[in-house]
């Protein structure tokens, strides 16, 4: 299945508007690939992938924590290619496909992020004397060239992520035997849990909190049961 | 010349500019830029020959790295020392001052609680079949709080002004740190096993077996490298040698 270039540049449109909030501007959480995905999903007519790969990549998301300079992947971009890639692909290849792509461009991502940053650095130190001097232009057009900066890395990543998609499509796809599909499946499921799983312990510790974290867990795993 | 404190200080301009405070992030100020931004409509009336107001301005660009959501509180306390005719060192103390406190705060209170929290429920809500309104639910009460924070802060910091330190120890404030981890813990552990069946609702047999081995074996691996080793890496890994897998096992 073809996705048109009208849908592909709205992916686009949102893929920046989602990469300018992890960080820049408004940091509203549509970031989120919870968030991120879903819509995409929306866009592209298919809300139930976008709203399992939004579950998947966020799962993915708790194994980090945006502490201060930390480096860190960017998911919200990547959950939206990833939703490109699983809708077009069908079928039951989607999870898998959509990890693969999904989880590169977060890699990238999160790379771009840092360039971003070295780039701000190095215009903020070419402005130092000039804001010595505590000119409010000078600081505006810093600023403002900052998140300038970063909505074109937001969509850069994005179309990287979308062209990645397209490509997964292409080579994958019909290639990879059912089997295959089954392994790819099981690894983006596995990953994201263990992920997920992980992240949770390290956020919870094992103060008094960790009573109260197996107590939703019991709590949890009853109602899966029971539904 | 100092200016008298304004009656109505425009705060709701000093907020708008305070949600792109992270806009200009670099290395050598981290959100400097934007603190500085975020603090002019605040002190632009500060003096009549504008030196003052420069000195202040670059002032408030100098270096400073704290939770996005609570730099407000900075802003308004720094911008309301200058008002009050606190000498420069002074209010640089104040900055850097803050820093520790703000960022500690803000990474417990919401990076560690009630973005999580939030989140949980939201994945919970997709598991259950909620779709779309669970996201949009999530949006709604995380902004909520999220709004309310910044509002907060940058109030409190233009109250409060050299003063600021009484502001953090606002009993809502702790109440709020204390219940956001274990409120943050109940919702994350129900979360993960409604989680993982919505997501495994289509493996069947032998698959679900290896699925379970997968996040098993990676929840200790990831646990005992953690230092090392990513879940994106780990991820990426995995699916490197489950294409590989698939190529060979056919």
């Amino acid at each position: 299945m073809s996705i048109s270039l009208e849908i592909q540049l709205i992916l686009l449109a949102w893929g920046t508007l989602v990469g300018l909030d992890l960080v820049s501007v408004p940091q509203m959480m549509i970031a989120r690939p919870i968030v991120a995905g879903p819509i995409a999903g929306a866009i592209l007519g298919d809300v139930a992938t976008g709203l399992q790969l939004g579950v998947l990549f966020e799962l993915f998301q708790y194994d980090i924590l945006p502490v201060g300079a930390v480096r860190y992947p960017e998911y919200g971009p990547a959950t939206i290619a990833a939703v490109s890639a699983a809708h077009a692909a069908t079928g039951t290849l989607g999870l898998g496909l959509g990890a693969v792509v999904g989880l590169i461009t977060a890699l990238a991502g999160g790379g771009s992020l840092r360039a971003v940053r070295r780039l701000n650095t190095r215009a903020v130190h070419r402005a130092a004397a000039a804001l010595e001097t505590g000119d409010p232009r000078v600081l505006e057009r810093l600023h403002v060239a900052g998140i300038l900066r970063d909505a074109v890395r937001a969509a850069l990543v994005t179309a990287v992520g979308l062209a990645l998609a397209q490509l997964a499509r292409g080579s994958l796809a019909g290639t990879v035997s059912l089997r295959g599909v089954v392994l790819l499946n099981v690894a983006a499921v596995g990953a994201a849990l263990a992920g997920g799983m992980s992240g949770t312990f390290r956020l919870v510790g094992r103060g008094p909190g960790l009573r109260w974290f197996a107590a939703g867990l019991v709590g949890g795993a009853a109602v899966a049961w029971l539904r | 010349m100092r200016a008298a404190a304004p009656a109505r200080p425009p705060l709701a301009r000093s907020l708008l500019r305070l949600f792109a405070v992270q806009g200009s992030w670099n290395y050598e100020r981290m959100q400097g830029i934007g603190m500085g931004v975020a603090e002019q409509p605040l002190i632009r009336d500060l003096s009549g020959n504008g030196t003052t107001y420069r000195a202040a301005v670059a002032r408030a660009a100098h270096f400073f790295n704290a939770h996005p959501y609570l730099c407000g509180l900075a802003v308004g306390a720094t911008a309301r020392a200058e008002h009050d005719g606190v000498p420069p060192e002074q209010v640089e103390r104040l900055r850097t001052a803050l820093c520790g406190p703000l960022g500690a705060l803000g990474d417990r209170l919401v990076w560690a609680g009630w973005l999580p929290f939030t989140s949980g429920l939201a994945l919970i809500g997709v598991a259950l079949g909620l779709g779309l309104r669970a996201v949009i639910g999530f949006l709604i009460v995380y902004n909520i709080g999220h709004v309310a924070l910044r509002w907060w802060a940058l109030h409190a910091g233009w109250t409060y002004g050299g003063r600021v330190a009484t502001a953090l120890r606002e009993p809502v404030l702790q109440r709020a740190t204390t219940l956001s981890a274990p409120a943050m813990a109940l919702v994350m552990g129900a979360a993960l096993p409604l989680v993982a069946r919505y997501l495994t609702g289509g493996f069947l047999g032998w698959t679900r077996a290896a699925l379970a081995a997968v996040a098993a074996g990676g929840f200790a691996l990831l646990w005992w490298q953690r230092a090392r080793l990513s879940g994106l890496r780990f991820g990426l890994v995995l699916l490197a040698l489950a294409t590989l897998g698939g190529w060979l096992w056919r």
